[in-house]
C-alpha cells in the first residue's frame, strides 16, 4: 500500500516536472530538420551518416517504427563525420560513417560505444562493360596500376569523390599512392614527398573527370552524364546498374583490382552525451537493424552481411554477369598510420587533385540586409581565409582560381583573386566583406557572366564550378543563361545554395541544366559553403 | 507565471512528503554512480545484465563507462571519474608516473595475449612447421612467425595465393590500447631470444620491433573493435590479429548461434611463449573502491570466466574445461614470459608513436 502511494506521489512529481519544462524555451536540436527523418517513437535520435545510407531509409525506417524510436539522420562525407566527432559531435547521437577507421580517428573525446558493422561493401570501380571487356579487365586478376595506366593513356575517363570529403575516394586514393609506388604497405610520409609519385599522382588525378563530396551523388551524377567508370561502392555500382538496365543501358563491370581493395564495414556507433533514455533507444534501434529480418532486405540492396559470400535468396541482387564475384575473397589495402594518412589528405586536396576553378556569384540583393549579408561574408570567411579553410581540409589548391561575382538585379562588381596564394584569398575575402546589398534580384545574369568567364580558360586543366548562392526569387531571365550554356556549351556545374526564401525550383532547373546539386543554406549558410566546396 | 510559481511550491511540498516517507520507512535505495573509462574488451562484461543486478544489490552501484585505451585514458580527462579499468600493470604503472599512488588498485582478471586467425592460414602455418597441437588446443611457434614477417614473406609465398600483401599480424595501436601494447612486449621478448627485455638489451631490439610495427600501417585503437572486424571482415581483411583469449570465449558464450556459423574457421593460437594481460582496476576515490571490491566478489569472479573468459583467481587452471564454451581453449597457461619492466615499456611505447 505504502509503495503505491509513493508512485502515485512520483507520479505526480514527474507530471509536474514535465509540464514545467513544457514552459521553458526549446533548447537543443529539436527544431532543425533533418535531411531524413523516420519512425513516431517517444525517443529521438539523430544519426550523422555517410550518404551511402540513402538507399537504406526505407529499412531504417521500417526499423525506426519497430523499435519504437524516432530517427532523424543528417548525411556527410566519412571524412566530414570525422572531423565532427572530433569537435564533441554535440548535435548527435549516433555516428554511422562508411569505415571504422573515421570513428577512431575522430573520436579523440571517447564519446563513442556500441559501434557494430551494420553491412559491409567492398570499394571498386565500376567499368562500362565494352570497355571493361575491350581493356581486357573482364577475366583474371587486374591491378590497381593496369587501370590507372587506361586512365593515364586516355582510354578511360572516370570519376571518383573527394578524398578528403568521402569515404571511397579516400580509400581509392590511397590505393592509388601504393600502386604508384609499386608498394603494399607502410606508407611513409617520405614517400608522400617523393618526387616522382607526386608528379604521377598529380597526372592520374588529373583524369578525374568530375569530383564530388559524396558517394551517393557520384553515382546519381555518373548516371546522368557521360563517363567511362567511378570508383565506388560495391553497392552503389549494383545500384546504379539496376537503373542503367531498366533504362535499356550498357551496365558497369566491378573490377576488384587485387593490389587496391578496401572494404567499408558501415558501423553505427552511439555518441555518448550522458542521456540514459538515448542509449537505450539507439541500443533498441541498434538490435533491430542488425536482426535477421532487416539484415536480410540489406543485403536485398546489394550490401553484404557477411564476408564469406551472400545467401540463397539474395544471390541474384549480386549479378555475375556485371562481374560481381562472392566467392572472391576481399584482401583490402592496409590504411596508413592516421598521421601518414592525414598528410596523404591534405596533399591531396592543396597539392595533387586538379586545381579548381571557383566562380562564386553572391547574392548582395537589398533582401540580405543584416543577418544574411553577415552569415554570407562569414562563410566567406570560411572557405577563402586559408587558416579557417584548414580545419575542414577546404584549402585553396595550387593553381586554384578563384573569381566572385557579386549581384543584385544586375553584376555589381567582379572580383579575382591575384593567384592561390593565402594573401591573396584573403585580400578577394576583404574586398567582398566591403560590398553592402541593394536592389532586386536576377541569378541568371551573373551565371551567364560566369560561364563566359570560365570560357577563358582551358577547362582541361581545372575542375571548374559556378556556385550561385541567392535567398530571393530571381526575375525570369532563364533565357540569358540558356544562351550562355549553348553559346559556351561547356560542361560546368552550377552549384547553388539557397538562403532565406530562395525559390528552390529556379535553382533545381539551372542543377538539372548543367549536372550541378542544389545545397540547403537556410539553417548554416557556412556550412553549405563548406558542403559545396567539398565537391570541388 | 503565478501558475508556475504554485507548481513549483506543489513540487517541492511534494518531494518533502516523499522525503518523509522514506525517511520513516527507512529504506531509501542508496544506489551510487560510479564513472569511469574501462578497455573496450571489457565493456560486455560491465553491461551484463547478471553483473549488473550483483554491483546494484550487493553494492548499490550503478556503473557507468566510457570507453578509452589503456594508455590513452591515462591522459585523459580524470575529472568527475572514479575508477579506471586498463588491462595491465603496466598502464598502472604509467598511471602513477603521472598522477602519483590511486586511492587502491588490484588486479581482478587475467587474460593471455594469443592470436586469432582462420582455418586456412592455420593450415599454412602447420605446413611451414610453426603449429604445435594438443588435442584441439594450438600453440605457435613465435620466432619463426616473427622470421617469416621479418624476412617480408608473402602470403601467397606459404600457399595462400587468394591473400594479398605480406605476412604480418594486425594489432591495436601500441601506444594507445593494451593488447597492441602486451603484443608489442611479447615480439620484443621474442626478439631478445625468448627472455624478457631488458634495458640492457633494448637498444638492439629496438631497430627490429620498430621495423616489425612500422610495416602495421593503420592500427586500431580498440582490441574489441579489432577483434570485431576479425570476425566480420573475413581473412582477406583480417588473415592474423592479436587479442586477449577472453575475446573468443566471450563471444561463444554470449553468441552461441552467431559463433556456431564461425566455429569451423576461426582458430585461437596460444604464442610460445605468451604474456599476460592484467586487468588492473584502479580506484580514483571511495565509490571506485566500492567497485574494486565488487569485482573481487566471488560471484562477479564465477560470472566474468564463465561468460566473458577472464581467468581470475591466482592465475588458475581450468578445473573443468569441458564446461568452456569456445574450442581451443587450453587447461592452463604455463609458457608464460613476464613483461619487460615499466620504465622499457615506457621507451617502447615512445619509440612505437
Amino acid at each position: 500500500m505504502k509503495k503505491r502511494i509513493i508512485s502515485f506521489l512520483i507520479c505526480c512529481c514527474t507530471m509536474l516536472t514535465v509540464s514545467a519544462c513544457g514552459v521553458m524555451p526549446e533548447t537543443g536540436g529539436g527544431g532543425e530538420s533533418a535531411d531524413f527523418s523516420a519512425g513516431r517513437g517517444g525517443t529521438e535520435i539523430r544519426i550523422l551518416s555517410g550518404s551511402e545510407n540513402q538507399e537504406l531509409e526505407e529499412i531504417i525506417g521500417d526499423c525506426a517504427d519497430e523499435a519504437g524510436v524516432r530517427v532523424e539522420i543528417d548525411y556527410k562525407g566519412s571524412v566530414d563525420i570525422m572531423r565532427t566527432l572530433q569537435k564533441g559531435a554535440e548535435e548527435y547521437d549516433a555516428v554511422w560513417p562508411a569505415s571504422s577507421i573515421w570513428i577512431s580517428m575522430g573520436d579523440e573525446q571517447h564519446l563513442v560505444k556500441h559501434s557494430e558493422s551494420i553491412s559491409i561493401t567492398p570499394v571498386v570501380f565500376g567499368i562500362r562493360q565494352s570497355l571493361a571487356r575491350e581493356l581486357g579487365f573482364t577475366g583474371g586478376d587486374v591491378s590497381v596500376k593496369e587501370i590507372l595506366d587506361a586512365i593515364s593513356s586516355g582510354k578511360m575517363t572516370f570519376c571518383m569523390t573527394s578524398a578528403t570529403q568521402s569515404n571511397s575516394g579516400a580509400s581509392a586514393y590511397i590505393g592509388f599512392l601504393y600502386a604508384l609506388l609499386g608498394k603494399q604497405d607502410g606508407l611513409t610520409e617520405a614517400d608522400l614527398q617523393d618526387k616522382q609519385l607526386q608528379e604521377e599522382i598529380r597526372t592520374l588525378l588529373g583524369g578525374v573527370d568530375r569530383s564530388s563530396g559524396s558517394s551517393d551523388w557520384l553515382k546519381d551524377m555518373f548516371l546522368e552524364g557521360d563517363y567511362d567508370a567511378m570508383v565506388n561502392y560495391e553497392c552503389l555500382i549494383i545500384d546504379a546498374n539496376e537503373q542503367l538496365t531498366a533504362e535499356g543501358k550498357e551496365p558497369l563491370q566491378v573490377v576488384y583490382p587485387y593490389d587496391g581493395l578496401s572494404i567499408a564495414d558501415s558501423p553505427l556507433g552511439y555518441v555518448d552525451h550522458g542521456d540514459d533514455g538515448k542509449e537505450e533507444a539507439f541500443l533498441t534501434f541498434q538490435e533491430t537493424l542488425l536482426g535477421s529480418e532487416s539484415q536480410q532486405a540489406i543485403e536485398a540492396t546489394g550490401r553484404r552481411i557477411t564476408a564469406n559470400g551472400v545467401s540463397e535468396e539474395n544471390r541474384e541482387v549480386f549479378n555475375p554477369d556485371w562481374g560481381i564475384d562472392t566467392e572472391r575473397i576481399l584482401s583490402p589495402i592496409q590504411m596508413p598510420g592516421a598521421d601518414v594518412l592525414l598528410e596523404a589528405l591534405n596533399l591531396y586536396q592543396t597539392n595533387f587533385k586538379k586545381p579548381s576553378l571557383n566562380i562564386y556569384c553572391l547574392d548582395f540583393s537589398g533582401s540580405m540586409s543584416g543577418e544574411g549579408i553577415s552569415q554570407l561574408k562569414d562563410a566567406m570567411s570560411q572557405i577563402l581565409i586559408q587558416e579557417n579553410a584548414e580545419k575542414n581540409l577546404l584549402q585553396a589548391n595550387e593553381g586554384e582560381v578563384d573569381i566572385a561575382i557579386l549581384f543584385d538585379d544586375r553584376i555589381t562588381d567582379v572580383l579575382y583573386a591575384e593567384d592561390d596564394s593565402d594573401e591573396a584569398l584573403r585580400d578577394l575575402y576583404d574586398q567582398i566583406a566591403e560590398h553592402e546589398p541593394g536592389g532586386g534580384t536576377d541569378i541568371y545574369g551573373p551565371a551567364a557572366e560566369a560561364y563566359k568567364i570560365a570560357s577563358q580558360y582551358d577547362l582541361s586543366q581545372y575542375t571548374p564550378a559556378v556556385i550561385l548562392m541567392t535567398d530571393g526569387q530571381s526575375m525570369n531571365n532563364q533565357y540569358e543563361f540558356e544562351d550562355a550554356v549553348s553559346g559556351y556549351g561547356a560542361d560546368i556545374p552550377v552549384f547553388s545554395i539557397t538562403f532565406g526564401d530562395a525559390d528552390p525550383s529556379q535553382l533545381e532547373e539551372l542543377a538539372e541544366m548543367t549536372g550541378g546539386r542544389v545545397f540547403d543554406g537556410t539553417q548554416d549558410l557556412t556550412e553549405a559553403f563548406r558542403n559545396v566546396k567539398g565537391y570541388n | 507565471m503565478k501558475k508556475k510559481i504554485a507548481g513549483l511550491m506543489l513540487l517541492v511540498v511534494l518531494m518533502a512528503v516523499i522525503g518523509g516517507i522514506y525517511f520513516v520507512t527507512g529504506n531509501a535505495p542508496q544506489i551510487v554512480n560510479v564513472d569511469g573509462y574501462v578497455g573496450g574488451e571489457k565493456i560486455e562484461l560491465l553491461e551484463d545484465e547478471e553483473i549488473r543486478s550483483v554491483f546494484e544489490e550487493k553494492y548499490g552501484l550503478n556503473v557507468d563507462y566510457s570507453r578509452a585505451g589503456s594508455l590513452d585514458m591515462m591522459t585523459a580527462d580524470l575529472s568527475g571519474r572514479d575508477y579506471l579499468f586498463p588491462s595491465s600493470s603496466i598502464a598502472l604503472e604509467y598511471y602513477e608516473d603521472l598522477h602519483g599512488s590511486p586511492v587502491q588498485s588490484e588486479i581482478v582478471l587475467n587474460t593471455p595475449i594469443v592470436l586469432y586467425t582462420h582455418q586456412i592460414v592455420l593450415d599454412a602455418f602447420e605446413n611451414q612447421g610453426l603449429i604445435t597441437t594438443d588435442g584441439d588446443v594450438h600453440y605457435i611457434d613465435m620466432a619463426g612467425l616473427l622470421e617469416l614477417i621479418q624476412n617480408g614473406t608473402q602470403w601467397s609465398d606459404i600457399g595462400l595465393s587468394k591473400l594479398y600483401g605480406r605476412v604480418s599480424v594486425d594489432t591495436t595501436d601500441p601506444s594507445r590500447s593494451n593488447s597492441g601494447n602486451m603484443f608489442a612486449a611479447l615480439v620484443a621478448n621474442v626478439l631478445n631470444g625468448g627472455q624478457t627485455l631488458t634495458e640492457a638489451d633494448l637498444d638492439t631490439i629496438l631497430p627490429e620491433l620498430q621495423d616489425i610495427f612500422g610495416k602495421l600501417g593503420y592500427m586500431e585503437t580498440s582490441s574489441s573493435d579489432l577483434f570485431s572486424q576479425f570476425l566480420r571482415m573475413g581473412v582477406g581483411a583480417e588473415p592474423l590479429i592479436a587479442g586477449y583469449e577472453s575475446q573468443l570465449i566471450e563471444y561463444a558464450a554470449l553468441y552461441p548461434d552467431e559463433y556456431d556459423r564461425i566455429r569451423d574457421d576461426v582458430v585461437m593460437l596460444y604464442p610460445t611463449p605468451t604474456v599476460w594481460s592484467a586487468h588492473v582496476m584502479i580506484a580514483l576515490d571511495e565509490n571506485g573502491q566500492i567497485l574494486l571490491n565488487a569485482m573481487q566478489d566471488e560471484e562477479i569472479q564465477d560470472i566474468a570466466w564463465k561468460k566473458h573468459g577472464f581467468r581470475t583467481g591466482n592465475y588458475g587452471d581450468i578445473a573443468d574445461s569441458g564446461t568452456i564454451p569456445a574450442d581451443g581453449v587450453a587447461a592452463s597457461i604455463t609458457q608464460v614470459a613476464q613483461v619487460p619492466s615499466y620504465d622499457v615499456m615506457k621507451v617502447i611505447i615512445e619509440q612505437l608513436e
